[in-house]
């Protein structure tokens, strides 16, 4: 139950942090990563304590692993855009 | 053979067989078209032959999965088929009806006739009346296997095979409706075709092979269950709106080119499970089965399925990379080695397994059947290189270039020559198949004696 | 090979939370939306001032509460799925349905700006992605809706993880379409 409320408060700042930095913030060349950075720790947190994979860390590293690379090559794209 | 009824599917699986010998046949014609384009244009157009090649292929993989399903599900539901007269009564409506459809198009009886004449379509091209005794027969195929399943045990192989085979019935139903606008047409005949050998056939497919998994290798049905059910669950979520991947060009909005590409790039989720699937079940599986010609059709099929489905279909399913390639020698490439690697090894698989059995003749003539999965495969695999360096060629000048069409065919005939070659080697397996399992009553090589310890 | 290894073998006593066939849908379903994203990406690299124009449609303040109406409605559904009670489960539909009004709101702004799929690459992705997702907000409220009302253990803990799937997947759609390309 806890566990539940902090994953919550943990996404709640977090889609808080990413709209403040995404408005607030003059466009940089790191910004587009940060915003992807925030997104990996949501997906962190749904996967861990939502989805309850803090009881298969094995199994939630493989899935972050496949996050991770596609981010990196999102990032990629992002920055050749 | 435990049930008198499997009895039904030897019957079937004679009259796959002529067909698949008509099927070939008519694809070494039509290689030779491709080398010398004036061979028999005036008994055989070249748009007749391909439906003949191409419906003949459909027509005896659909009466193999039928004998499959009347071999299989009596053992899995562990009884009788509900009605064997019924059962060949289907087949003798399949038969009138493919004869039907063979002579309507040959001579072209009634044309312009609602009922009987041919619909003037690229394809799901049969007479209405032929159309109606495939519904007839699948009502047929359908209540009979239906009833003996909910009377029977029920396991995920029954379940899987029943869902394959009532989504390809009724997804039939589209070949009804014809309408004018052509983009329609098509839009409407993936619906039956893709959704079948992308989705309904797969079903079946994995339902056989599990069925063949359990019974070569030994291993624990809950097992093969897990397999089947994750493989079956790929393949709908990515076959299914894979459909996108034929609506790139037919005037259907774009958005369908990206539905299209990432889906259809994630069927090859469920080839490669397949072919993880049967792998690791030998692997595991700890019973000496004496038809080690099954075993190697049931391996060959997850493995050639894998690569002609799977790898020859993501090549050019990307719309980016389609959109030069489509219609090219590219499509004949993956076409061959998809079908016969997911399907004809299917059958020719079950077939292995199934006729020994039902003709009570064990040992098996193994030798020749294997050596006839070498030659028909390798046949099948050097077409299927042939084809798509003619595809590679082809699109460079054709679509890159801007040369004319006819143009370019001249300049791909020394692949057409190459296909030929290996399509002969195709039709000398195919023939040598029917004779290893039809003909011979004992095994032609005898077997060496049992060594314990090769190494020693 | 050795049968006590530590490293239990892949498929072998690996202690997946939730049954293995509902993971294999989200991952099925990850790899569609993080493909979609991919393409998304890589097709604005011809055309970043469109896209930047077409992304100036959208508003990342609202979207965000989009987003942190959805999370809240998972976390609700997660009490649910620990209580197995009606209540939360139904909850975290009804907080759903609030997601759903602000999608309306912005799909209704952009149909009024004569906005369609055909209109910029940028809304061809933006529909097909942010469509499928709503999509699967609808199908997961009525999923929650019917698993509450049998309130059967094993239904219950699939229909919620579904719900959670439709939250990762809005997670990763909402900065790359609203945030990133202004």
């Amino acid at each position: 139950m806890i566990r539940i409320l902090r994953a919550w408060m943990i996404l709640v700042a977090a889609s808080a942090a990413s709209v403040f930095l995404a408005m607030g913030v003059p466009s940089a060349i790191w910004l587009g990563a940060a915003l992807i950075g925030l997104a990996l720790l949501k997906a962190r947190v749904i996967l861990s304590d939502y989805l309850d994979l803090y009881r298969a860390p094995r199994v939630r590293a493989g899935i972050m692993l496949g996050f991770v690379i596609w981010a990196l090559v999102l990032c990629a794209l992002l920055a050749a855009g | 053979m435990k049930y008198q009824t499997q009895k039904i599917a030897l019957a079937y699986f004679v009259v796959a067989m002529a067909l698949f010998a008509v099927q070939v046949t008519l694809g070494l014609v039509m290689g030779w078209i491709y080398v010398d384009g004036n061979f028999l244009t005036e008994i055989l157009p070249f748009n007749i032959a391909r439906m003949l090649h191409t419906n003949s292929l459909i027509v005896w993989l659909l009466v193999g999965f039928f004998g499959a399903a009347y071999y299989l599900i009596p053992e899995e539901s562990e009884r009788e088929i509900h009605s064997t007269k019924l059962a060949y009564l289907q087949l003798a409506i399949l038969v009138v009806g493919t004869v039907g459809v063979v002579l309507t198009y040959f001579f072209n009886l009634f044309e312009g006739n609602f009922l009987l004449g041919k619909e003037g379509r690229e394809f799901l091209e049969q007479p209405k009346w032929v159309k109606a005794g495939i519904v007839v027969a699948a009502l047929i195929f359908l209540y009979n296997i239906s009833m003996t399943v909910l009377k029977g045990r029920k396991t995920a192989i029954t379940n899987i095979m029943l869902l394959g085979l009532w989504g390809i019935a009724l997804l039939f139903l589209f070949a009804f409706y014809n309408p004018s606008n052509l983009a329609l047409d098509k839009q409407y005949w993936w619906y039956v075709v893709h959704l079948w050998v992308e989705g309904t056939w797969e079903l079946v497919m994995a339902g056989i092979l599990g069925f063949l998994m359990l019974k070569l290798t030994g291993v624990d049905r809950e097992v093969v269950e897990k397999w089947l059910y994750v493989i079956v669950a790929t393949a709908l979520f990515s076959g299914i709106l894979g459909t996108g991947h034929h609506y790139y060009w037919i005037g259907t909005p774009g958005y369908w080119q990206w539905i299209g590409s990432i889906f259809s790039a994630l069927e090859v989720v469920p080839f490669f499970g397949m072919m993880a699937f049967a792998f690791v079940m030998v692997w595991k599986g700890r019973r000496d089965h004496a038809n080690k010609a099954a075993l190697l059709w049931s391996l060959g099929c997850a493995t050639l399925a894998f690569f002609g489905a799977g790898v020859w279909g993501f090549l050019h399913t990307l719309h980016g990379i389609n959109y030069y390639t489509h219609g090219t020698q590219i499509t004949a490439a993956h076409g061959h080695l998809a079908f016969y690697g997911a399907y004809v090894a299917l059958n020719l698989a079950i077939i292995t397994y199934a006729m020994p059995v039902l003709r009570g003749r064990d040992p098996y003539n193994q030798v020749l059947n294997m050596a006839s999965f070498w030659l028909m495969s390798g046949g099948m695999l050097f077409m299927t290189f042939t084809l798509t360096f003619a595809g590679t060629v082809q699109t460079h000048l054709q679509r890159v270039n801007g040369e004319g069409f006819m143009d370019v065919q001249d300049q791909l005939w020394i692949f057409f020559v190459m296909r030929f070659g290996s399509g002969v080697a195709v039709v000398l397996g195919a023939i040598l198949f029917i004779y290893a399992v039809m003909v011979p009553r004992r095994e032609v090589i005898n077997p060496g004696p049992v060594v314990q310890d090769a190494a020693e | 090979m050795p049968q006590d290894r530590t490293a239990p073998a892949v498929g072998a006593d690996v202690q997946l939370p939730h049954d293995l066939m509902i993971w294999v849908l989200i991952v099925s379903e990850l790899l569609v939306f993080c493909a979609g994203l991919w393409g998304f990406s890589a097709v604005r690299i011809s055309d970043r001032a469109g896209f930047a124009d077409a992304a100036a449609y959208l508003h990342p303040l609202r979207a965000g509460l989009g987003t942190m109406i959805l999370v809240s409605s998972g976390a609700l559904a997660a009490v649910g799925a620990l209580r197995m009670q009606r209540r939360y489960l139904l909850g975290a539909a009804l907080v759903g349905a609030g997601f759903l009004m602000v999608k309306f709101y912005e799909w209704r702004d952009l149909a009024a700006a004569q906005i369609s799929t055909e209109t910029h690459p940028f809304f061809t992705f933006y529909y097909l992605l942010t469509g499928f997702h709503a999509a699967h907000v609808v199908a997961g409220m009525v999923i929650l809706a019917v698993v509450a009302a049998r309130r059967r253990p094993a239904e219950v803990d699939a229909g919620v993880a579904f719900w959670h799937m439709v939250d990762l997947v809005w997670v990763l759609l909402f900065p790359v379409i609203y945030l990133v390309s202004a």
